[in-house]
């Protein structure tokens, strides 16, 4: 071979490589309406900015007929690229290539982008498109898997890590999207789950579809293991490009900052009137959030799980930060045990990465009830205690109406070594309402009065004034300050200024041990 | 002159008579119901007093309390807006008992012409042309026909039982009206039981025209030119003008005169307005008289440089007219848009809740009176009026597009309102041309089909808007990325070209912006198209957005809304989505949208108690609308529909319990 002979036959082995597994099986894809992994890596990435890994590996497994089948990269695409200038680790699986199905070349392809994205200190995101495990190379196969849980392991919390599912994703091949910052999945289109409904059917004599079992709805609403349903691919994809601009690239590094004309000092007039005269009825606490935060905009992570608390990311004056918030508007803002969890890990994932917790506290308690109980909604209710009282990163929080008992205690409370603490006007932060507590107090006295419901109702009224407001709070110094709700975002972005260089540390230690 | 006086109404109209009442001097008194104590009118007014709670029955309407707040606070007169008190006569005359002025006409005025058939008898005294018709139903042909004489055609025959249309019949000419007469009584007696017929003169595309006339107690009458409210919805105003296209000097003259005539034999005082129907022809007939200031008035004020409120004030107090009628000449034109809290999207239905967002369209030429804020809570107990928006023109061209502009520019979040269906009438062809009549609405913009389709240029002024928008918000997030970028690596040269793909619907713009000097110029090209424009300093918070095209300044609304930006422009509301060339080429295999699969039972979220069921069975319902109230943790909170849909039963009723996950309500499966 002469030079040029040598050049055109890189030209032919690097265009048989982007044919994956052939032009067929790329028409099969794109009849079913998905992308190929390589046009989804295009999607995510800065045009242009894509260098490849490992184009011409190959597995080595001869066994099965194996031996005709070498496909250059063997069923994944990675290397890395940009993302609005910011340098990611990426790897897609690629559906067209026997199936996605995981090899040992494959795993050890992406343990090799996940090597560098730790030592480099940058984001790996992983675009999953798999039927699981090769069964031709057995063990080879599953060991290879286990390296990489291994690696996800060793990045969690030290690089973010992102995943989305756009096919079938089963047995082992779940566990390694499990292990990451953040799952998202195409509605209709990807499925998670550890047996499939055949097996589920054999065992269990249970009759279920494959949506029923492992959706993407499914796991937005009910399980919480995916962060969101995405409508299509692409939405998929833009939400992962949202995620990663309100995070570092690792976490020695502080969030971005994006400038912003939304000036710091904006009042909403809004909010001194969004509490309903009637203490019981619900208001949307997404409108504070959307009133107080830059230009209106809020990412909310989990939105369909466990809506009683909503958890996401939003910009104060350019300054990324994390939003947990109780949502009177669903189940009265109570804490249950999803509600717990969700907020939990969102808590420790903002605390991984640098990014300041801002809280809004509607909160009437824990569920009760045996279902709660039995559960473990203490065990539970533990975790997202665990979370807020271990986060170093700053904490603003803002009560904005009820604040009772051990749920008070819970939602980053002063005691949790929270930063700042507001309250509105409107707060009653106290150990329960006013109902209960007075049934409490004075339910056997009012049997012997003469008008019991009126005493009682007097005695409210007293509870009321003397306990349930954010006045007592603040006498102790519980409360930093009582402020006008119009002014919550002027209050929270000077807080968070105050907060930019704060300092906290835990005890050396191995690690906690969260109550899981 | 009076030195304090009480407003017995709310909003819009409260905080209008507390304006002029500021500049003149006087100190207002307001009243309030309990869900109304932070609104305007209270916050703007010197005092207020509380009436009551929510219900207006309870509160603005109740008599006795509102004199009494103005005997306790030492006001000598009580405007009573629109609507409410304004015309019960027996408020005026209990108002005049306890000694305080009623800025209106004497209740004696107002009872007659509260009195159609007073009215109109009023209306034939002062030789007022009234609508043709046959006071006696009829029943035979030979009747029908001898009634034709001094009806004229074309003719009505509406079936004395009944209502609603049925069995309406036009007749055009004498020859059909022994069959139209049969057909309409054979449909009558089978629905009714009941064949007597009224003849009546039946008017083709009748405009709604009415006169503004202010009288004074010394007997001088003027009328202020005329206004045209032909745009209604079920007989709701929503647009209104002054001048009207159809009106001649001449007709203008007589109708101006003929209305003073009405007044003068009524005995009137104060500002009135007497209402006609305009036939095609010329030939108008009286309809009615409302004997209070009206909720248009602003277009005459703006069109003959008068402040209604000052003259009522002036004239209650005894004042003669500043001016006679040779002084009345009308200067330009106004148009008026009421902006209401309705979702015409789902029908027109009320929207009500907290205003979120609040932005009034502000200029020269452009007056907003609202008696709203950000902040405001709109209940289901007042008015769904939010505001007026008025625009004056040197002619109606001018006006029309000042209040295009300023309808774009009016940015209302929390309710849903009408804004863009007052678009989609101020910039159809049919309205610009001034051919209009109260068949409008129903003819041109029926609601089943969301309007006409957009002009191509309003679709390319949305689409380079959003990708605009879109072009820029994405450069600001890679510069603030600029520090984490890795400072080693390729870097290519700064592009001054870049192009998109927008998509709304199935709309699809190919657009190529190109930045002329590094900031705010631009020149962008869609499809054939080029057009130069120009932003301004963005300010991404705010939702409306202001960009010089063609040297021309155009506002849209415009909000972000997962990967769509939703943009609302001239009437037409959609959203965009946009692609880079890149992305729009992989775009293409993509799978359709998930649709939301429909659920069709309602599951309890929560155990608790059931407060209040909100719907019945056979019941439409909507997307986010409470239908069950419950409550748990001592806490009441809805369960609101899921999605849109029609209820097929309901399972529970208030002081059930339930448990989490039982059935509340089926759905009509579709």
């Amino acid at each position: 071979m002469n030079t040029s002979e040598r050049l055109n036959h890189l030209m032919k082995l690097r265009d048989e490589a982007h044919l994956g597994g052939g032009q067929d099986r790329i028409d099969k894809q794109h009849a079913k309406g998905s992308m190929t992994a390589r046009e989804r890596i295009d999607m995510l990435l800065d045009p242009g900015s894509f260098e490849e890994f490992d184009m011409f590996k190959t597995h080595r497994c001869r066994d099965f007929g194996m031996d005709s089948q070498v496909f250059p990269g063997d069923g994944v695409v990675t290397g890395y690229g940009t993302v609005n200038g910011r340098v990611v680790y990426v790897f897609a699986q690629d559906f067209t290539v026997l199936g996605g199905s995981l090899s040992e070349t494959f795993a050890e392809k992406i343990c090799k982008i996940m090597d560098l994205a730790m030592k480099n200190g940058a984001p790996v995101i992983g675009l999953n498109d798999s039927g699981g495990a090769r069964i031709q190379e057995g063990i080879e196969s599953l060991a290879g898997y286990t390296e990489i849980f291994q690696r996800n392991v060793m990045a969690s919390g030290v690089v973010p890590q992102i995943s989305a599912i756009f096919g079938p994703c089963a047995g082992g091949a779940v566990y390694s999207p499990a292990l990451t910052d953040f799952v998202m999945m195409v509605q209709n289109q990807s499925y998670m789950f550890l047996t499939g409904p055949k097996v589920v059917k054999s065992v269990t004599h249970e009759d279920v579809t494959v949506e029923e079992l492992g959706g993407a709805a499914m796991h937005a609403s009910r399980s919480g293991v995916s962060d969101y349903a995405a409508p299509s691919e692409e939405a998929a994809i833009e939400y992962i490009k949202g995620l990663l601009s309100f995070m570092p690239q690792n976490n020695m590094d502080s969030p971005p900052i994006i400038p912003t004309d939304d000036p710091g000092t904006r009042r909403s007039e809004e909010l001194n009137a969004i509490i309903p005269e009637n203490p019981n009825a619900a208001y949307d606490m997404k409108e504070v959030i959307l009133q107080t935060v830059d230009n209106r905009e809020f990412l909310e992570v989990k939105a369909d799980f466990a809506p009683n608390i909503i958890v996401g990311f939003a910009r104060y004056n350019g300054m990324s930060v994390g939003i947990v918030a109780n949502q009177p508007a669903h189940l009265s803002g109570v804490l249950d045990i999803d509600s717990s969890v969700k907020g939990a890990r969102f808590v420790r994932f903002c605390d991984c990465f640098n990014i300041p917790i801002v809280t809004f506290v509607d909160v009437p308690g824990f569920l009760p009830g045996t279902v709660q109980e039995y559960g473990g909604v203490i065990r539970n209710g533990a975790k997202i205690l665990y979370a807020f009282a271990e986060a170093t990163i700053p904490k603003v929080t803002v009560i904005t109406r009820k604040a009772y008992g051990g749920a008070y205690c819970v939602m980053s409370s002063k005691h949790l070594r929270g930063d700042i603490n507001y309250a509105w006007p409107t707060a009653e932060i106290a150990v329960m309402g006013a109902k209960g507590a007075v049934g409490v107090l004075y339910g056997r006295q009012a049997r012997d009065e003469a008008d019991g419901k009126a005493f009682l109702a007097d005695k409210e009224k007293e509870y009321q004034n003397t306990v349930a407001n954010p006045y007592v709070a603040a006498q102790r110094g519980y409360i930093d300050d009582i402020i006008e709700p119009a002014r919550t975002r002027e209050r929270i972005v000077r807080a968070l200024q105050l907060l930019q260089n704060k300092r906290d540390t835990n005890p050396m230690k191995k690690h906690g041990n969260i109550p899981l | 002159m009076f030195t304090k006086i009480l407003i017995a109404n709310r909003g819009e109209i409260a905080v209008r008579v507390i304006r002029s009442c500021r500049a003149m001097g006087i100190t207002t008194v307001a009243v309030y119901s309990e869900p109304d104590f932070r609104s305007q009118h209270v916050l703007l007014a010197d005092e207020a007093v509380l009436v009551g709670t929510a219900r207006p029955g309870e509160s603005y309407l109740v008599i006795e309390r509102i004199i009494e707040a103005a005997l306790s606070t030492g006001c000598e007169a009580i405007h009573p807006g629109y609507g409410f008190l304004s015309e019960n006569p027996l408020f005026a005359e209990k108002v005049s008992a306890a000694g305080l002025v009623f800025i209106g006409p004497p209740p004696s005025v107002i009872s007659a012409m509260g009195d159609k058939i007073a009215a109109k008898k009023l209306a034939i005294a002062a030789n007022v042309p009234t609508v043709p018709g046959y006071s006696e139903p009829v029943v035979s042909l030979d009747e029908a026909l001898a009634a034709t004489a001094t009806v004229g055609f074309p003719i009505l025959l509406k079936p004395a039982a009944g209502g609603g249309g049925k069995g309406m019949r036009i007749v055009e000419r004498k020859e059909e009206m022994a069959s139209a007469l049969q057909l309409c009584q054979q449909e009558t007696r089978k629905s009714f039981g009941d064949e007597r017929i009224f003849v009546e003169r039946y008017i083709t595309k009748p405009r709604h025209i009415e006169i503004q006339l202010i009288a004074d107690q010394h007997g001088n009458v003027v009328h202020l030119g005329e206004r045209e409210c032909s745009i209604q919805r079920r007989y709701q105003k929503i647009v209104e003008e002054s001048p009207s296209c159809a009106l001649s000097p001449e007709l203008r003259e007589k109708m101006g005169s003929l209305a003073c005539e009405l007044a003068r034999t009524a005995g009137y005082v104060n500002a009135g307005t007497v209402e006609f129907i305009l036939d095609e022809d010329g030939s108008f007939y009286f309809l009615e008289m409302n004997t209070r200031l009206q909720v248009e008035h602003p277009v005459t004020e703006l069109v003959n440089g008068l402040d209604l409120v000052e003259l009522q004030l002036k004239v209650a107090a005894g004042e003669p007219l500043p001016f006679t009628q040779k002084d009345i000449t009308l200067k330009g034109w106004a148009i008026e848009v009421r902006v209401c809290a309705e979702d015409a999207r789902r029908g027109f239905v009320p929207s009500v809740g907290l205003i979120t967002r609040y932005a009034e369209p502000r200029g020269q030429h452009v007056r907003v009176d609202s008696g709203v804020e950000a902040g405001s809570t709109i209940s289901v107990f007042y008015d769904p009026m939010l505001a007026k928006v008025i625009t004056w023109g040197s002619n109606r061209e001018e006006a029309r597009k000042r209040m295009v502009q300023a309808l774009n520019g009016y940015h209302i979040e929390g309710v849903s309102t009408n804004i863009d269906f007052a678009n989609q009438v101020l910039t159809h062809p049919v309205f610009i041309s001034g051919e209009i009549s109260t068949a409008f609405i129903p003819t041109y913009l029926p609601a089943e089909d969301g309007g006409p389709p957009p002009s191509r240029e309003t679709l390319h002024y949305m689409a380079l808007a959003t990708t605009l928008i879109y072009h820029l918000r994405e450069t600001l997030v890679q510069q603030s990325l600029l520090p984490l970028k890795s400072t080693v690596g390729v870097s290519s040269p700064e592009k001054r070209q870049f192009s998109y793909v927008a998509k709304s619907d199935t709309d699809i713009f190919p657009i190529l912006l190109e930045n002329n000097d590094g900031k705010l110029q631009w020149r962008i090209e869609i499809e054939d198209r080029s057009y130069t424009v120009l932003t301004p300093p963005l300010e991404y918070y705010r939702r409306r957005l202001k960009l010089t095209i063609n040297d021309e300044s155009s506002y849209f609304r415009l909000k972000y809304n997962g990967n769509f930006i939703e943009a609302a422009h001239n009437g037409v509301c959609r959203n965009f989505e946009i692609y880079n060339p890149r992305e729009w080429e992989v775009a293409q295999f993509m799978p359709p949208p998930a649709t939301k699969k429909r659920d069709n039972i309602l599951d309890c979220p929560m155990p608790g108690l059931v407060v209040d069921v909100r719907v019945k069975a056979g019941e439409r319902v909507y997307r986010g609308q409470e239908l069950i109230i419950l409550e748990s943790m001592k806490m009441e909170s809805a369960v609101s529909a899921p999605n849109d849909g029609v209820i097929e039963t309901v399972n529970v009723q208030p002081g059930d319990a339930v448990e989490t996950g039982s059935a509340l309500i089926h759905f009509r499966k579709s």
